[in-house]
């Protein structure tokens, strides 16, 4: 057939572009379904969110004051700012445990270890970070409670806690320094750099907003966490006054006072998710103004 | 640009000395026992068909081949007589006076000036050496007239080409006697590989370049040696006019004729 139309012939009925029959028929009604479809489903997936927020702000805010937020006193049953403060504090130090193993195990698995080594830690913090809280709180008792000695304690707590952040830092840092282009590496190699030189200058540089994001993330997992604390530290009502001491923290409120019988304990459990849900609702909005900030500037790096 | 050169290969005047050269990865040979020499002052094109082991080989040379994991590398690269696979050898050392620049502009997320003092701010240079490194290496690579005046602008948002003669003269300021090129025009628009190659000829002068392409037209334009490598066989090696216009070898002769490759 020549592949030529003559003049005033009828068009092929191939070449009719606007044609929508047959099998084409049902493919262009399936992408118009998927395009209704999919909407529907991201509401159905976001409406439990939603719900949950609705429900948590409308139980917490109208018995919340500001008196009970900044309360220190060990007395009042409503006064949350032990448990403010403290959280604070475990978080903090927490992060920071997490963070020091978590980077410094990310750079090693990334570059200095062999590939056989390295594969297997990333299998042991897979597997870490699947374990179920319970059982992480359950180590951190047997370990650092009873065969260390510490008893229910500040720093008890801390230390699993930040166990059982690490694998989030530590999988975000492996990736973020793996999955640096070969030849951005080589050509730090190429030049003369030392491979801690090469990770410190060139390395830290490009990773850092993954493995921020990783810690952030790590930090709003670990700030909702209860059965690691709860199984190594118990309620203190002062701030500790020691890392021996034992400590009360947000989640901890909840579960406790969400299961008892006074209304009045219940409604201190919903100020306290309140809280929880604002922390990490602020953390998870940080996380995405700071690492699109710093990804700009990668903007054009040898991909 | 004629200029055969006229150092006798393997002579004592060599910078580089490749003798015997074998590389595997596991059962597969990517070279097999290449020898050549590389005398100062010189331009040596080696070109081949994909896959030929050219990069492999030029990626010995440095001592880069082996953060390929699996490679094993036998045989002895000498620079200045002193074989760089010697037990005692740093390879950070070798990097450092053999410098390289690769298929693509890898710049780092810094600023241009940081990039090109890269290598002296990695032994902790004085800032005034630094300086007067910095602005002699974009010199010569020819990026100075274009990035002197913001120099603290990042390195990213230069053209593939600037980024390129940058990477340059990030490897020019450590004044290593050896520069590798791998392909380094082959991610270039014709204009920037003109600029490119006119900074390889001015480079060649005082340093020995080992330039990896695959484009015979450029190493006829650029190179004074040529060298044919052909499935990790070094097949013949002289003067670029002699290669391309009288090959010995018939393999030599199809592959400039463009019959493969």
């Amino acid at each position: 057939m020549a592949n030529v139309l003559l003049p005033g012939a009828a068009l092929d009925p191939d070449d009719i572009l606007t044609r929508s029959t047959g099998r084409l028929f049902w493919r262009t009604g399936f992408d118009r379904c998927i395009g209704w479809i999919l909407p529907l489903l991201f509401v159905v997936a976001i409406f439990p969110i939603l719900d949950l927020v609705y429900y948590i702000s409308s139980q917490a805010l109208p018995t919340l004051t500001f008196g009970e937020l900044t309360s220190t006193s060990p007395t009042a049953i409503d006064a949350l700012g032990v448990p403010i403060i403290t959280t604070f504090e475990i978080m903090l130090v927490a992060t920071l445990l997490a963070v020091l193993l978590g980077v410094f195990g990310g750079v090693a698995t990334a570059e200095f270890l062999s590939p056989r080594a390295a594969e297997w830690i990333r299998a042991s913090a897979n597997m870490l970070a699947g374990a179920p809280s319970v059982i992480v709180g359950y180590f951190g008792f047997i370990t650092f409670c009873t065969y260390f000695g510490w008893g229910y304690s500040y720093i008890a707590g801390v230390v699993t806690l930040s166990f059982f952040m690490t694998p989030y830092v530590f999988r975000t840092a492996d990736l973020a320094f793996t999955s640096i282009p070969r030849p951005i590496r080589e050509a730090a190699l190429g030049s003369g750099a030392q491979p801690i030189q090469y990770i410190l200058k060139v390395g830290t540089p490009i990773a850092f907003p993954q493995i921020l994001t990783g810690v952030f993330l790590a930090m709003a997992i670990g700030v909702g966490e209860t059965a690691p604390l709860v199984l190594t530290t118990t309620h203190g009502v002062l701030i500790p006054p020691t890392i021996y001491s034992p400590v009360s923290f947000l989640t901890g409120l909840i579960w406790s006072d969400f299961s008892s019988p006074g209304s009045g304990l219940q409604a201190v459990a919903f100020q306290a998710a309140f809280l929880l849900m604002v922390v990490v609702v602020a953390l998870n909005i940080v996380v995405r103004i700071v690492s699109a900030r710093y990804r700009k500037r990668l903007e054009g790096l040898y991909q | 640009m004629t200029a055969a050169s006229d150092a006798p290969m393997g002579s004592d005047a060599a910078v580089l000395n490749v003798r015997k050269l074998s590389v595997a990865a596991k059962e597969r040979k990517i070279l097999d026992q290449v020898s050549l020499s590389f005398p100062a002052r010189s331009l040596t094109a080696v070109i081949g068909p994909s896959g030929c082991g050219k990069t492999t080989f030029v990626r010995t040379l440095n001592r880069m081949a082996e953060l390929t994991p699996g490679l094993r590398v036998s045989g002895s690269v000498e620079y200045l007589g002193q074989d760089i696979y010697a037990s005692d050898v740093n390879p950070v050392l070798v990097r450092r006076r053999i410098g390289m620049v690769f298929q693509r502009p890898t710049v780092f997320p810094k600023s241009i000036f940081e990039n090109a003092a890269f290598g002296l701010r990695l032994v902790h240079e004085d800032e005034g050496v630094i300086d007067q490194a910095v602005t002699e290496s974009l010199q010569r690579s020819g990026l100075w007239d274009e990035v002197k005046d913001d120099l603290d602008r990042p390195a990213l948002s230069l053209s593939g080409g600037q980024q390129q003669r940058l990477c340059i003269a990030r490897a020019l300021a450590t004044r290593p006697r050896v520069i590798l090129m791998d392909e380094p025009t082959s991610a270039l628009d014709p204009a920037a590989t003109q600029r490119v190659e006119a900074t390889m000829q001015r480079l060649k002068e005082d340093h020995v370049i080992v330039l990896v392409t695959h484009n015979v037209g450029q190493a006829a334009r650029v190179s004074d040696r040529t060298a044919f490598l052909h499935s990790g066989h070094l097949v013949e090696i002289g003067a670029t006019a002699e290669i391309l216009e009288r090959p010995k070898d018939p393999l030599t002769e199809q592959f400039i004729t463009g019959r493969f490759g």
